[in-house]
């Protein structure tokens, strides 16, 4: 099954070919199961793999690659062909990543069956989201960090396609564009990374990379520089602050392509990129270090930025943020299984409150939730899929996100109390926010009859994507945690010296500190239940009321879109001044300056022509003509035989005496 | 008698005939003229034959030459200057100038 494994991407992709030239745009095209069906064999191969190297039947890492190209270079003066070679590596994180992603996309796909069903551009919505995947699972499987940056730039291509997928409205061409830019700026470093990557290390391929990282060939130096620049990669693409601020918007996309993104292509990349270079990172302690606080700050400022908008997406969205935020805090302190396991068991919760909220958005078509409210009782399925989704998001016991997040923040104490602090604090605050949207959403009086009377239940292809995905964020934790099966699965990280960079300084009692973090959890449920869950919202409001100034600051998401928004105005201001540099100084003075000076030239010129030379050429035509001709012809043209005999016989004699 | 001698006559004789042929007015005195000129360079080439390869007589014979094509010229000249007396009247050289550009 494994060597199929480079079978994985191309399937989607090939089906994404198939469906965006396979046939006309029309109600009944078969052709999206076609990318329903690639899919699924893609996710049949991956979970063969997984099984296998769960079993411990297949050996990982498995690597395979065939040449891709070879060009000739020179190396200290001796020329040798270097050859590109471009395959699939499998280690375990990638065998998760792979199912995962997967198993997502599936979900998703079958979803959106019902979601954009009727949606004149159904049929390109399924070529997008195939290409979608496969660029995702390009990236995760290659083994040539330039395959991988090639793929991570097709994902942030077909992003911005799906992103602006209504591109008829006003919003969405404009979050793409925001996405777009914004995640490109963090290109740029991983694009600097790779170039290093290749200056000092000689090879693209992982594999080899790790070796010479091993071997110490390249100087710490260097390697804390590739790791911020593949750090700066994944903020752009992970949302991480502060390039988060693309994600919010990117709420514009359909929502099924909000959970593809935020459960298992997008965003992940950025992480799974960190973890795939970990032994760079784990190699410079200011990479390290560099991660863990991105994460720190990126978890704690979408945390508070989550609790104030009224758009159940954009909750979501944020709530995505800062559990980023926990996944680089935690591969940033050395939990490289922790941050992974986190990552997945988020991509199944994630999905499912997308998916979720897609579904009572599908119902009531408004994204805001001041107009919902008490809906559990007209789409109960979707309730209860979401309260899961919500309680596994939470942290609570004995669903996935309590595990993961547990994990991690285990890790986190155990190099520094402080960063724990703020963690333990932020995983409250998504406690609070996460039920607030639920108790807004679902429970209390409905507040927009009409809405409500016409919320229906979602149909049968996007309730059983919930119930599944509901269902694996119940299992997924405890099923991954058992018996340190995930750890064992991923490894502690390659590179990574058993207890070299998570040299416990602090220990706590992993019961105590689950209790607590626990017990703080409910309490923050608890408050969102006194605020939220209430016929009107006069208590929520009341404390908007008295906290005015910081709702005021997390509404306008602490400025970073104003920051932004400045910095792009700034350098529209300074591309103006160039501008008109150019067209008042460098335009005026320099080229119609020089086009003034030389037609003066050219006119001095052309007088000095026609007085000197054109006289000079007439003057010899008339004199040869007019006075050297006119005389000679009265002295040799008379037609006297005898005077040019006489010539003759002068010119002769004058020769000879001459000679 | 040296070649001096000889050379010495032959160029007499090649500038009394140049003189003529310059200064005659009359087309038949021109022609006699040119006749003393062949005559001058016979005079020249026997002389040579005589005295720088005594042994052939290839001087002498081109000499001989000279003459029967100087008498052929002769009779073709003497005839033009009859066909142009009888047509314009006149043997005067400064008057034939139809050839004037």
């Amino acid at each position: 099954m494994i060597e199929h494994a480079f079978l994985i991407p191309l399937l989607p992709l090939a089906a994404s070919f198939l469906i965006l030239f396979g046939g006309p745009e029309r109600k009944d095209s078969p052709l999206p199961y076609a990318g329903i069906a690639a899919i699924g064999l893609s996710l049949w191969i991956s979970l063969r793999i997984l099984f296998d190297a769960w079993s411990g039947a297949l050996p990982l890492p498995y690597e395979a690659d065939w040449s891709w190209f070879s060009f000739a270079a020179e190396l200290r003066g001796r020329p040798f062909i270097f050859d590109m070679r471009a395959g699939v590596l499998i280690e375990g994180a990638t065998a998760v990543m792979l199912a995962v992603v997967c198993l997502v996309s599936l979900l998703v796909q079958v979803y959106s069956l019902g979601y954009m069903h009727g949606d004149a551009k159904f049929k390109r919505y399924y070529a997008y989201l195939s290409f979608f995947t496969a660029s995702m699972l390009g990236l995760v499987v290659s083994n040539n960090l330039l395959v991988t940056f090639a793929c991570w730039e097709l994902v942030g291509v077909s992003s911005y396609l799906l992103i602006g997928f209504w591109f008829e409205k006003t919003a969405p061409p404009y979050a793409a564009k925001k996405a777009f830019i914004t995640t490109k700026l963090g290109d740029l470093g991983f694009f600097l990374a790779l170039l290093t990557i290749f200056a000092y290390g000689g090879t693209f391929n992982i594999v080899r990379l790790r070796d010479a990282v091993a071997m110490g060939y390249l100087p710490e130096l260097v390697l804390t520089l590739i790791g911020l620049g593949l750090l700066a990669g994944a903020m752009g693409k992970s949302a991480q602050w502060p390039l988060f601020i693309w994600l919010p918007d990117a709420m514009e996309g359909p929502t099924p392509v909000s959970a593809l993104i935020h459960a298992a292509t997008m965003v992940a990349a950025g992480i799974y990129l960190v973890a795939r270079c970990y032994f760079i990172f784990a190699a410079s302690q200011v990479a390290m270090d560099a991660v863990a606080w991105t994460g720190l700050i990126t978890a704690f400022l979408a945390g508070t930025m989550a609790l104030v908008p009224y758009d159940i997406k954009r909750v979501l969205a944020f709530s995505t943020v800062s559990q980023l935020g926990f996944m680089m805090c935690a591969l940033g302190v050395g939990g490289y299984a922790a941050g992974l396991f986190h990552l997945t068991t988020h991509a199944f919760f994630k999905a499912l409150l997308f998916l979720g909220a897609g579904s009572v958005i599908h119902a009531v078509h408004t994204n805001d939730m001041r107009q919902m409210g008490g809906l559990s009782k007209r789409m109960p399925v979707t309730f209860m899929t979401m309260t899961v989704g919500s309680l596994a998001l939470a942290g609570i016991p004995p669903l996935a996100g309590f595990f993961s997040k547990d994990q991690i923040l285990e890790k986190v104490f155990e190099r520094s109390p402080f960063m724990f602090a703020v963690l333990a604090l932020t995983a409250c605050l998504t406690a609070f926010y996460t039920f607030r949207m639920v108790f807004l959403t679902f429970r209390g009086e409905e507040r927009d009859t009409e809405r409500f009377r016409h919320a229906e239940e979602s149909g049968g292809v996007m309730t059983v994507p919930l119930v599944i995905l509901a269902v694996l964020s119940v299992c997924s934790g405890w099923a991954l945690e058992h018996a340190h099966a995930f750890a064992r699965l991923v490894g502690s990280g390659p590179g990574l010296l058993p207890g070299a960079a998570g040299e416990a300084a602090h220990h706590i009692d992993p019961m105590v500190m689950a209790t607590g973090v626990t017990g703080a959890a409910f309490l923050a449920i608890g408050l969102a239940y006194r605020l939220y869950c209430t016929p009107d919202l006069s208590a929520a409001l009341a404390w908007k009321e008295r906290l005015s100034l910081p709702f005021k600051v997390l509404e306008d998401r602490y400025g970073f879109d104003a920051f932004f928004l400045g910095l792009v105005d700034a350098a529209d201001r300074l591309a103006g001044l160039c501008r008109w540099v150019d067209a008042e100084v460098v335009d005026r003075i320099f080229v119609d300056g020089w086009g003034l000076l030389c037609r003066i030239a050219a006119e001095l010129s052309n007088l000095f022509d026609a007085l000197f030379v054109d006289q000079a050429v007439d003057g010899c035509g008339y004199i040869s003509r007019d006075v050297v001709g006119a005389n000679l012809r009265w002295f040799s043209l008379r037609g006297r035989v005898q005077e040019y005999l006489l010539y003759l016989a002068v010119g002769v004699s004058l020769f000879s005496i001459l000679r | 008698m040296t070649l001096a001698h000889y050379l010495f006559l032959g160029s007499a004789l090649f500038i009394v005939g140049i003189f003529g042929a310059l200064t005659r007015r009359n087309v038949i005195g021109i022609l006699m003229s040119v006749e003393l000129m062949f005559n001058a360079a016979n005079i020249n080439l026997a002389a040579f034959n005589r005295f720088l390869a005594p042994a052939g007589v290839t001087g002498q014979a081109v000499a001989l030459f000279i003459m029967t094509v100087a008498a052929a010229e002769v009779v073709v000249g003497l005839a033009l200057v009859l066909m142009i007396y009888r047509a314009r009247d006149t043997v005067y050289a400064e008057d034939i100038n139809i050839l004037r550009g």
